[in-house]
């Protein structure tokens, strides 16, 4: 079973390698690769993660490790129920991601490098959720960091994807450094750098309430960042410009989840960190308001879905604050296939329409009959209507968060009321925002009515390729719910408080009455937009970053390259005039009168033989 | 004061002179004629020193051959028989300087080594013909032999030189 | 006789013999300069063969090989000369400036 481990790492890298070898060797090889790739993955993946569901055994294995002096860095995979329904999401995303790339990505001539990078970004994933090692994890981490780099500046003749891969790029560094240090603080404090010692270790108790403040603070920053979280969120919604399908992937299954991974990973480091629990919750309740704000007022739909993912996050990472792992865990779970359709779906529609703007869509529900059904299941489960998964993972976190707020001990109370308030206004804002989007979208006049009939440009549903995988994904989100029915399928036996009716009941009349009131409003401005969608003030916290960082930074380089110029250039600068100099007197001698040089000979003959007298 | 002490004297004076004469003449025929009667006192000293068979070997080949194969080198050149006022470059003032400095270091070392040194010619090897021979013969024939060598070398040196045109074409 | 007379003379016709090489423009007589320079190291060869009673004779042997060196010396140089006036027109040392470094370097001033 062990090795059946190590193949769903190398896999994807495998993968990876062969599709930039073969290159444009032939579309069939190449396309070849990338799927079938994908689908050995996902099946390798159900081998390894159904036997490790409910309650069996954590699988561990060290493969090799370090022989050097310190603790030992292991390649060390470790299997329990997280790390095989992560493994199982991040799979079945990247393989119906390469399956809808088919059509997605026909004719693009970057294609091979981008199913390389799909599968790199896989196999990142896969290794972050399998290690046992802090270092491993953290290979994997940093790889996913790079991949999106690249898959985020896949249009890289538009300035808007190179500016949004740097900025991801540089943000998600800039956190990571809290996760290597954190890494540091842990191996020299357990002397050890295994995941399961550590965790074994801390929950077999003896450290007090402030003794692991600052690991666990440090790995709040580094998923604050990962995860997009404020003041480190504005990050993924600049990161749109790249392909839709990279955004299902990295707002689903892989880049953002990480962050939430690693806190439920190393959850009881968290649970003797009050200080970190606090931030988190902090964190989580501004952020989660914040992004919904701005997603209620964006007219792009690619901005939408990306401003939800941040508001989604904040949920997991509040529920994960006040002590609901597996309410944040499934959330994670549910968000990951919701939020998938969402974005491959969004890409179906941004496939016909040629443009994000969703003022530039409506009227779609004939014209994409397919890609209607499917992205109103995912809308529904974001904005939590009833059956779907989204209603019952969100219900959960809710519902923790007013236990916490009644008789929590984690946080401060004051700051789980917070939570909790801020976690209603923000599930009412998310229906209005996933309503506007969908009546926007696909119901109302067509963007091109007023245009002379031909001028309308012409709308064809998606290919195949790119319609199966959204309907494998709204099967997920119409039943995953059953799953919040019976965790214990999942994640094990335990004590679990997911359900709760009467707070459900209260939220579905919120979601009701809300929906009632943008449908009025919807009504009243003839079928287009709800409410004039405004620039909020976001860019505040890029002018923060700007007068904060950027600014002296680039003040910094300026006075560098100065001191390079003027001072250390001076000096080549010098010795190049010094030699210059120094020829032209020398050049004076070479008149090419040979008395005059016979004159210095003479000279020289004479001097030399008197030194030779006067030392002798 | 000796007879040869005198003799010495006054051919120095004439060879001195006369020299200085080869330096500064303006007229180029008359520093090849100067350079003769130089030649000739410095020979005439060779005899006061002993060294007969030096002394003639000093006219025959400098002053019969080598004074009229400069001669003929200034008249190939087409050299003007008149005084030249430029015959001499501008640096006159470095040249005394560079000389003056040769003849001072030269100067005062011979002097301030050999200070008080006689020179005994009484009774000395008189460098005849004979034993000249003898010794070039016996002792330094190897020496004799490769500086025919380098004879040789330098006439066909000099045929090449001298030919010119050929293939050395378009000069 | 002193033995530094001799030797004085000789150095005086040696430095008569540099200033002649040094100042003439005429080629033929920097080379007559030269004959000099040569007469004064004959000269002070056969002082001290005097002086040292060299049995060998090895310094007025070596008088006689400057002398022969001297006139395989001259006959190259004087087929320089003639070499010389034949390709320029004429023999004044000063105007032959061939081994002047007068290009600009191709490197410029940044």
């Amino acid at each position: 079973m062990i090795w059946v481990v190590l193949l769903v790492v190398l896999v994807p890298f495998t993968s990876a390698g062969l599709s930039l070898l073969v290159g444009h060797g032939g579309e069939v090889a190449e396309r070849g690769i990338a799927v079938g790739a994908g689908a050995l993955g996902l099946a390798l993946a159900g081998v390894v993660a159904f036997p490790h569901l409910g309650d069996a055994t954590p699988l561990a294995h060290v493969f090799a490790a370090t022989t050097a002096a310190g603790p030992p860095i292991e390649l060390a995979f470790y299997v329990d129920p997280l790390s095989a329904v992560l493994l199982l999401l991040a799979h079945t995303v990247a393989f119906l991601v390469q399956v809808y790339s088919l059509g997605y990505m026909h004719g693009d001539p970057r294609y091979p490098s981008y199913a390389a990078l799909v599968s790199l970004f896989t196999g990142a994933m896969t290794l972050v959720v399998v290690a046992d090692d802090l270092w491993v994890l953290l290979v994997g981490w940093e790889l996913m960091g790079a991949c999106s780099y690249f898959l985020i500046s896949h249009h890289w003749e538009l300035p808007e994807a190179r500016a949004g891969a740097v900025k991801a790029f540089l943000m998600t560094r800039t956190a990571d450094l809290g996760l290597l240090f954190a890494i540091l603080v842990l191996g020299l404090r357990f002397d050890s750098y295994r995941i399961s010692t550590v965790m074994a270790a801390i929950a077999d108790g003896g450290f007090g309430r402030d003794d692991l403040w600052l690991p666990a603070v440090l790995l709040t920053a580094a998923v604050v960042g990962k995860s997009a979280q404020f003041p480190l969120h504005t990050w993924l919604p600049d990161a749109m410009p790249g392909p839709t399908p990279i955004s299902a992937l990295i707002h689903a299954a892989t880049m953002v989840a990480a962050g939430v991974f690693l806190v439920a990973r190393t959850y009881p480091l968290f649970l003797s960190a009050p200080a970190a629990l606090n931030l988190l919750a902090l964190v989580a309740a501004v952020t989660m308001l914040l992004a919904a704000f701005y997603a209620l007022f964006t007219s792009d739909l690619k901005r939408v879905l990306a401003w939800s993912t941040v508001s989604q996050l904040a949920y997991m990472f509040g529920a994960l604050a006040v002590g609901a792992w597996s309410a944040g865990v499934l959330h994670l779970l549910a968000h990951g296939a919701f939020k998938a359709l969402l974005f491959l779906a969004a890409g179906a529609v941004v496939h016909a329409v040629g443009s994000t703007s969703m003022t530039a869509m409506g009227g779609l529900r004939d014209k994409l009959p397919d890609t209607f059904l499917t992205m109103s299941i995912g809308f529904g489960a974001l904005a939590g209507v009833v059956p779907l998964v989204g209603f019952f993972t969100k219900d959960a976190v809710i519902g923790a968060t007013w236990d916490a707020a009644l008789h929590g001990r984690l946080v401060w109370p004051w700051l789980a009321w917070l939570l909790f308030a801020s976690a209603v206004v923000t599930a009412v804002l998310t229906v209005a925002y996933s309503l506007r989007a969908w009546l926007m979208v696909f119901l109302g006049s067509p963007a091109g009515a007023d245009l002379a009939e031909g001028e309308v440009p012409e709308i064809a549903e998606a290919p195949p390729s790119m319609k199966v995988p959204l309907y494998l994904l709204a099967l997920p989100t119409a039943l995953g719910g059953l799953v919040v029915v019976y965790p214990e399928a999942v994640l094990g036996s335990g004590e679990y408080h997911l359900l709760h009716p009467e707070l459900g009941l209260v939220m579905t009349v919120l979601v009701a009455l809300t929906a009632a009131v943008v449908v009025r409003a919807w009504r009243r401005s003839g079928g287009r937009d709800p409410w004039r969608p405004r620039v909020l003030p976001q860019p505040q916290v890029d002018r923060v970053y700007d007068i904060g960082l950027v600014r002296p930074v680039m003040r910094l380089a300026r006075l560098a390259r100065a001191g390079d110029r003027d001072v250390i250039d001076a000096y080549a600068d010098g010795a190049a005039a010094g030699a210059w100099g120094l020829g032209r007197v020398l050049r004076l001698a070479q008149n090419g009168n040979v008395q005059g040089y016979l004159m210095v000979v003479v000279v020289g003959a004479c001097a030399l033989a008197v030194v030779a007298g006067v030392v002798a | 004061m000796t007879v040869v002490e005198v003799l010495f004297l006054l051919l120095g004076l004439v060879a001195a002179g006369s020299a200085l004469l080869v330096v500064t003449t303006r007229t180029m025929v008359h520093a090849a004629l100067w350079l003769v009667v130089t030649l000739g006192a410095v020979a005439g000293i060779f005899l006061l020193l002993a060294a007969e068979f030096v002394a003639w070997v000093q006219i025959l080949i400098y002053v019969g051959a080598v004074v009229v194969l400069l001669l003929f080198a200034l008249m190939l050149t087409k050299a003007p028989t008149g005084p030249q006022p430029d015959l001499d470059a501008r640096r006159a003032l470095p040249a005394v300087a560079v000389a003056g400095l040769v003849l001072a270091v030269l100067g005062t070392t011979v002097v301030a080594g050999f200070h008080g040194v006689e020179l005994d010619l009484d009774g000395a090897v008189v460098g005849s013909a004979q034993t000249t021979g003898a010794t070039i013969f016996q002792q330094w024939v190897l020496p004799f032999e490769v500086l025919s060598v380098l004879l040789l070398a330098a006439l066909v040196g000099a045929i090449v030189l001298s030919r010119g045109t050929g293939r050395r074409g378009g000069e | 006789m002193p033995l530094w007379w001799p030797l004085l003379l000789s150095s005086l016709l040696f430095a008569i013999g540099v200033y002649g090489v040094l100042v003439r423009r005429n080629a033929v007589l920097v080379l007559m300069g030269v004959e000099l320079m040569l007469n004064a190291v004959n000269l002070n060869l056969v002082a001290f063969d005097a002086y040292f009673r060299d049995v060998l004779h090895g310094g007025q042997t070596f008088a006689l090989f400057v002398i022969v060196i001297a006139a395989a010396e001259i006959g190259l140089g004087l087929a320089i000369v003639l070499l010389v006036f034949r390709t320029h027109g004429q023999i004044d040392v000063d105007t032959m400036r061939e081994l002047a470094d007068r290009e600009e370097p191709a490197v410029a001033e940044r």
